[in-house]
């Protein structure tokens, strides 16, 4: 399967990886060639490497709570905008590294990692 | 890589899922033109060395916790993304200063065709994998991490 996105993309994405949402399919589209809704449905979601928050925010409609973690504060600021844009109340964006996560031990029952590892 | 997805299996709940999902680099992605049904396609765009070696690093870190016993591998598969430019310039423009790819894609065409068409939406065809992995209880063992 194959999908298009609307929007050419522009200068977005080369000197700023994290930021580079339109260079990615659309986060429904991702979601469907990996199982659809049922995988996230009420679930809690960490999205590993959310960058501006696109995919987290995709899921978002599903999930019970979406967590967001990325290296870059700009990103971070740039999914909490993204956040308040769109309205969506249950996912929280954070800044930090993999290797450390902030959260307890079992906290979530999806994890994603997309084109993060 | 490996330490990330200890850290991961650690705030997974047993019986988690992890999707691991990238660009495919064991495939070529493709330079297509959009006509009025479907694609031209007309170049290929090949993956830098580097990335295709970052790209070793992260099958070998999910291979290792496999092999840990921290996860088992549930399902895998590829699709198709298209990423689209505004017109021939934008595309090539991009592929010069993304690191992740190193060939130029030519439209080897004549110049009047080229002319006529270079304001055609032009896309980018490349290859997304990913797998899901469930979250096992307890490690089969506990060989020592690198």
């Amino acid at each position: 399967m194959s999908s298009v996105a609307n929007d050419s993309v522009g200068d977005l994405g080369r000197h700023v990886p994290a930021l580079s949402s339109a260079l990615r399919p659309h986060p429904l589209d991702e979601l469907r060639e990996w199982g659809g809704s049922p995988l996230v449905r009420g679930k809690r979601v960490l999205d590993l490497g959310c960058g501006d928050g696109r995919l987290a925010l995709g899921v978002a409609r599903f999930a019970t709570r979406v967590e967001g973690i990325d290296p870059d504060p700009a990103a971070v600021a740039a999914a909490k905008r993204n956040a308040r844009k769109a309205g969506v109340r249950n996912v929280r964006f954070t800044a930090g590294a993999a290797q450390h996560l902030p959260y307890p031990d079992a906290a979530f029952d999806l994890v994603i990692l997309s084109w993060t590892l | 890589m490996v330490d990330a997805l200890v850290e991961v299996h650690r705030v997974l709940a047993p019986g988690g899922i992890l999707v691991d999902a990238r660009p495919d680099s064991r495939v070529q992605a493709y330079a297509e033109r959009r006509k009025p049904r479907g694609f031209q396609r007309f170049g290929v765009v090949k993956t830098s060395r580097l990335e295709l070696a970052n790209d070793r690093a992260s099958d070998r870190a999910i291979t290792r916790v496999v092999r840990d016993g921290l996860f088992k591998r549930r399902r895998a598969g590829r699709f198709w993304h298209r990423v689209p430019f505004g017109d021939l310039a934008e595309l090539r423009r991009y592929l010069w200063e993304h690191l992740r790819f190193v060939h130029r894609a030519e439209w080897v065409v004549d110049v009047a065709t080229r002319k006529r068409h270079s304001n055609d939406q032009f896309v980018i065809r490349r290859a997304v994998r990913y797998e899901l992995l469930a979250a096992l209880r307890t490690p089969r063992n506990s060989r020592k991490r690198d």
